[in-house]
């Protein structure tokens, strides 16, 4: 079973989407800042960390530095998703996908599947 | 150092970004000032601080957006993609949002009190909104760790420079936690019969006064504009000396009843039924006005522009060519819902901009109508007659009296405005001698002889005419059913 790391600061979001990628068959930690995204990473290595962009403590782009400088976390899928205008992400950051807030359920499964079929690659 | 590199003056107040606020305000929020605005759902509260954020930001300021148990951020961003303060390239730099309730939930308001710190020196913060402030008080054990928790905040934002604003929905009761807060602005909306208007009320304010009372505002596109109260603003200063310039209205039968002519600068209320020949009396007013080469407004409520242009040129009075060549701008307001502030900044606006010297304003009881606020009618007439006499202006009213005949004479909106203008027309219908006849008396002029007998004029294609005194001895014309003495009804 793959495991789904995701990260948000918004209650509400990051249970939501536990439940539906559970439901969709995923095993699923969640953090609600990326240094406790960090944590939950030393403890079990997921296969895919969906990350919010803006979070307290430790924000997106810094835990996804963090995860790139670190030899034991390569191989692990990344998937960003923002309330903010992710085209603009894309541009500062070409090499990780990114969901635009608010997403429908499809796509987030279609983003997810893609990002952890990538890694295979 | 270039000028935009210049540190911000300690006692610079903050712009709200949202018009007429900072002029409540007297200026601003002071910087380093914990802030809590209090409203309804739906009162504009998260409309207002995002607005205050997005125009900090395109002025190089950052902002961090906590929110608690609110809406998510994807769809806050979502119902602000539309207005106009919006701008997606401000974020993440210049507007950050992050939600501190797990935070909150897990390590109560400590927690919260030590992110809030955090996020705001990481971000470099100097605008921290915190969305949500009811969550925080349930989540107090006791009243005293909630204000242990204002006053923390308040220490910390004195040491880290950053302005505070709260958002609560807790009611219209102001809690006493609150009055430690330098400031609590309240929004709220009001509805009469079918009516609704949204009210904002500075209910505390440290650091400088405020304009007192109850001001209007409105959401649009272009997010929260507050129309500040003009009674609370008008100038408290005696109007200039008019010295010896005086006013004619141009028509000489008319201007013969008071020789000396209306004192400049003084207010004229015209009252009459509908169809008497307020607006000729009006318009002649501005229409001398253009011959003398002072500018003029003419602002309406019942014909729109070129009704009222055909209307008046079938008297005789030309204004087109004023309005084309921009001499005299025409105001129209469709008699609908209002809000009093907006029409007399249009007025002023104009009359300042263009150093206006007659202003005629037709119908006064259909702006009345128009706001839901007609009680206040009297004190904002007697506050716009002041500005406009601090501006030199001479104005007239048109008035509508509700009866065509009757021997009732109703003053609409009680005694407030007769009472403040200084000259006073009373304009009637009578039915004398089996015909149809307007009649005009004058009931006060100011500083000036005037003919006090009742006079027939008639308006035809040269305008209007004032006929000699009746040769006919008739008592109770004013009620509008003469009679000759001794007689019945003529």
């Amino acid at each position: 079973m793959e495991t789904v790391l995701v990260v948000d600061d918004e209650q509400g979001i990051l249970e939501a989407l536990a439940d539906l990628l559970r439901e969709e068959g995923y095993r699923v930690v969640t953090a609600s800042h990326g240094r406790e995204a960090l944590e939950r990473m030393a403890e079990l290595r997921p296969d895919l960390v969906l990350t919010d962009w803006m979070m307290p403590v430790l924000d997106g782009p810094a835990l996804i530095g963090r995860i790139r400088a670190e030899p034991a976390f390569q191989g692990v899928a990344l998937l960003g998703m923002s309330a903010v205008d992710v085209s603009a992400l894309r541009r500062l950051y070409p090499d990780v996908p990114f969901l635009q807030k608010p997403f429908d359920i499809n796509a987030l499964m279609h983003q997810v599947r893609k990002a952890l079929d990538s890694r295979r690659l | 150092m270039s000028s935009s590199e210049q540190p911000a003056r300690a006692d610079a107040r903050v712009s709200t970004g949202v018009p007429g606020l900072d002029s409540v305000l007297g200026g601003g929020l002071v910087p380093s000032g914990v802030y809590i605005v209090v409203g309804e759902p739906g009162a504009g509260k998260t409309l207002l601080a995002n607005q205050l954020c997005y125009h900090q930001a395109r002025g190089g300021a950052r902002c961090l957006y906590v929110t608690l148990l609110a809406e998510s951020h994807s769809r806050m961003l979502a119902n602000m993609r539309d207005m106009a303060f919006f701008d997606p390239a401000l974020l993440p730099e210049g507007v950050y949002y992050v939600s501190g309730f797990r935070t909150l939930e897990e390590q109560g308001l400590p927690g919260l009190l030590e992110l809030l710190r955090r996020e705001v020196r990481t971000h470099n913060a100097s605008i921290l909104v915190l969305d949500g402030l009811v969550q925080a008080q349930e989540a107090a054990g006791s009243n005293r760790d909630f204000k242990k928790f204002i006053h923390e905040l308040q220490v910390a934002a004195g040491l880290a420079r950053f302005t505070s604003l709260m958002l609560t929905s807790d009611g219209p009761t102001v809690h006493p936690e609150y009055t430690m807060v330098d400031g609590i602005l309240e929004l709220r909306e009001r509805t009469a019969g079918v009516r609704s208007w949204r009210e904002l009320q500075i209910r505390k304010f440290r650091g400088s006064p405020t304009l007192a009372g109850v001001h209007n505002f409105r959401v649009t596109s272009a997010g929260l504009e507050v129309f500040p109260r003009l009674e609370a603003r008008v100038r408290r200063s005696p109007p200039p000396d008019p010295g010896a310039h005086r006013i004619h209205f141009g028509i000489h039968s008319l201007d013969a009843l008071f020789p000396e002519g209306l004192a400049a600068g003084s207010t004229t209320l015209v009252l009459g039924p509908p169809g008497v020949g307020k607006t000729m009396m009006g318009s002649s007013l501005l229409a001398e006005g253009l011959r003398q080469g002072e500018p003029c407004l003419y602002m309406g409520f019942y014909e729109p522009p070129n009704r009222l242009l055909n209307k008046v040129a079938s008297a005789g009075i030309d204004l087109k060519g004023a309005v084309a060549d921009g001499r005299l701008n025409l105001i129209w307001q469709p008699p609908a819902e209002c809000i009093l502030d907006v029409l007399a900044d249009q007025l002023l606006e104009d009359v300042r901009r263009r150093k206006v010297k007659r202003v005629f304003v037709d119908g006064l009881s259909a702006m009345s109508q128009s706001t839901p606020e007609s009680s206040r009618m009297a004190s904002f007439f007697a506050a716009l007659t002041q500005e406009l006499r601090c501006e030199g202006t001479t104005t007239l009213f048109g008035l509508e009296t509700p009866r065509l005949f009757g021997s009732v004479l109703d003053v609409p909106l009680e005694t407030g405005p007769s009472a403040v203008a200084e000259n006073l027309f009373f304009l009637r219908h009578v039915e004398l001698e089996g015909r149809l006849r307007r009649l005009l008396s004058i009931f006060k002029l100011r500083d000036t002889d005037y003919d006090p007998t009742l006079r027939e004029f008639v308006i035809s294609r040269q305008g209007i005419e004032v006929l000699p005194p009746f040769s006919v001895n008739v008592d109770t014309l004013l009620t509008g059913l003469a009679r000759h003495p001794g007689g019945g009804h003529s």
